[in-house]
């Protein structure tokens, strides 16, 4: 049987192979010939055993990377700013942001979640267009430097950390094993980061669980940005409750009734868990580096 | 007096308070919760190292004019913060549970500028921005200077975070308390 270590790899190497395209209105110069990098017949299918940092040039205009699910689209699109940047004047370059068919995309949301919740269920690759001008203020959040990347990223551990253990794991931590999760998930070393991270996943002996599961449920229907609520992993009798617990309690829209249509589809890291998996273990495993849980309700697809 | 002598003078409450009331009048001034770990204030000992303006006022206080239970800013020169309806002081709005305000106690941290009207009720939509903004205006604070909040005193919310949402996590006792500083307090 698999060791559920096997999850947290597989969860870390998780990546989408994206296609980015600059803008059509900011190519301000350049002679519109194709470059062709790498053999430019790659097909799909061997993607994803291709090494995941590296950049395939189709055309001029037009890259091909393979994004990691659990990073942030700022910290691994230095080689995409780089590139497009050299094909634009200096003076019409201004801050990088990402779109996706007319949506613009959150830096600070992991990269899976956006793809898992915008673009699931259209066929890959992730077809992402990049502007350099008009930033969308109201929809976006700036992204001045790595560090304002990392302040998030901490920040996001301390809360699940509050929830998890009333901050008490975290803020006994040294300022030198913060770095390292940071250090970890910028440089993709998930035994670096794993070596601290375990720690977060602990709990008291007397208890079931962490104190309560850092979770947040992301709907594109709604107007909310998200549910978050406090829940707790165990119930009063003792029993741990489920993935299915958790969204009849804060979601219920999400459910389908039993002898009805399945219409949603509750989805983490591209899967479906079942709704009998105990949220304790989906907390412990399938958390994101963040330690929470990100999970999209999406419309079935229809094909 | 020793903590034994405390320990003691619990049995001995009532006859301690008659001496006390007899002596001299240079030791009745000895604080009450002074005498005995039973009769100590409700404010612990970290508390009262603060300010006095930092414990929590009611807004029905009548020391500057408009911080009643109105939609009206304080009686400052301070301009009108934006959409008004969204934060005001101490008000609760009969609506549905979406549209009902929270309450949020705002503390100051460092040489921060303490706010005057410290607990205010604020729609469960607006974003810690949008709070960040208002605090801004409130103390007259240069657009260009950085303002930091912070839940539990230990992580600061993403600017889009809804404070509604942050109230539902980490408030308590029916408020949202967030400290507020122009540096970063918590990292």
């Amino acid at each position: 049987m698999t060791d559920d270590k096997d999850v947290l790899r597989d969860v870390w190497f998780g990546r989408i192979p994206t296609c980015f395209t600059l803008y059509q209105d900011e190519i301000t110069e350049r002679e519109a010939e194709p470059y062709y990098g790498k053999d430019s017949s790659v097909s799909f299918n061997v993607v994803s055993s291709l090494p995941s940092m590296m950049l395939y040039t189709l055309e001029w205009n037009r890259i091909l990377l393979l994004l990691p699910r659990v990073s942030y689209l700022t910290l691994v699109t230095d080689k995409v700013k780089k590139h497009f940047q050299k094909v634009m004047r200096q003076e019409d370059i201004s801050e990088i942001w990402f779109e996706y068919e007319g949506t613009p995309l959150k830096w600070h949301y992991p990269i899976g979640l956006l793809f898992d919740l915008l673009a699931s269920s259209s066929a890959l690759p992730w077809n992402i267009t990049v502007h350099f001008k008009s930033f969308p203020e109201k929809d976006l959040l700036h992204c001045p430097s790595k560090d304002a990347i990392e302040a998030h990223f901490m920040s996001c551990m301390k809360e699940a950390d509050a929830l998890k253990h009333k901050s008490q794991v975290i803020n006994e931590m040294q300022k030198k094993d913060h770095k390292q999760l940071w250090m970890g998930l910028q440089n993709d070393r998930f035994d670096q980061f794993w070596a601290i991270n375990r720690k977060l996943m602990e709990y008291p002996a007397e208890e079931n669980g962490f104190r309560y599961i850092p979770f947040r449920i992301y709907q594109t229907t709604t107007e909310r940005p998200f549910i978050q609520k406090l829940f707790r992993p165990v119930a009063a009798d003792g029993q741990l409750h489920t993935l299915g617990d958790l969204l009849k309690e804060v979601c219920p829209s999400a459910i389908d009734p039993e002898d009805g249509e399945k219409k949603n589809q509750v989805m983490i890291h591209g899967i479906e868990p079942m709704l009998e998996t105990p949220l304790q273990w989906l907390s412990e495993h399938l958390s994101y580096p963040d330690n929470f849980l990100h999970i999209s309700i999406i419309p079935q697809p229809t094909d | 007096m020793t903590s034994r002598e405390h320990q003691v003078s619990l049995c001995n409450c009532v006859p301690l308070l008659r001496r006390l009331l007899c002596d001299a009048p240079w030791r009745k001034a000895r604080p009450l919760h002074a005498l005995s770990r039973y009769f100590r204030s409700r404010v612990s000992p970290s508390k009262m190292a603060e300010e006095p303006q930092s414990v929590l006022q009611l807004p029905t206080s009548i020391a500057a004019g408009g911080e009643g239970l109105t939609d009206v800013s304080p009686e400052t020169t301070t301009p009108e913060p934006p959409s008004s309806a969204a934060v005001s002081p101490g008000t609760e709005e009969p609506a549905g549970d979406t549209k009902k305000k929270i309450d949020i106690l705002l503390k100051a941290v460092g040489d921060t500028p303490i706010m005057k009207t410290k607990k205010w009720a604020v729609e469960r939509t607006r974003t810690i921005q949008g709070l960040i903004d208002f605090i801004k205006k409130f103390l007259k604070l240069v657009a260009s200077e950085q303002l930091f909040i912070y839940v539990n005193q230990s992580f600061a919310p993403s600017p889009d975070q809804e404070v509604g949402t942050l109230y539902e996590c980490f408030g308590s006792d029916g408020k949202l308390v967030l400290h507020y500083c122009k540096s970063q307090a918590w990292g």
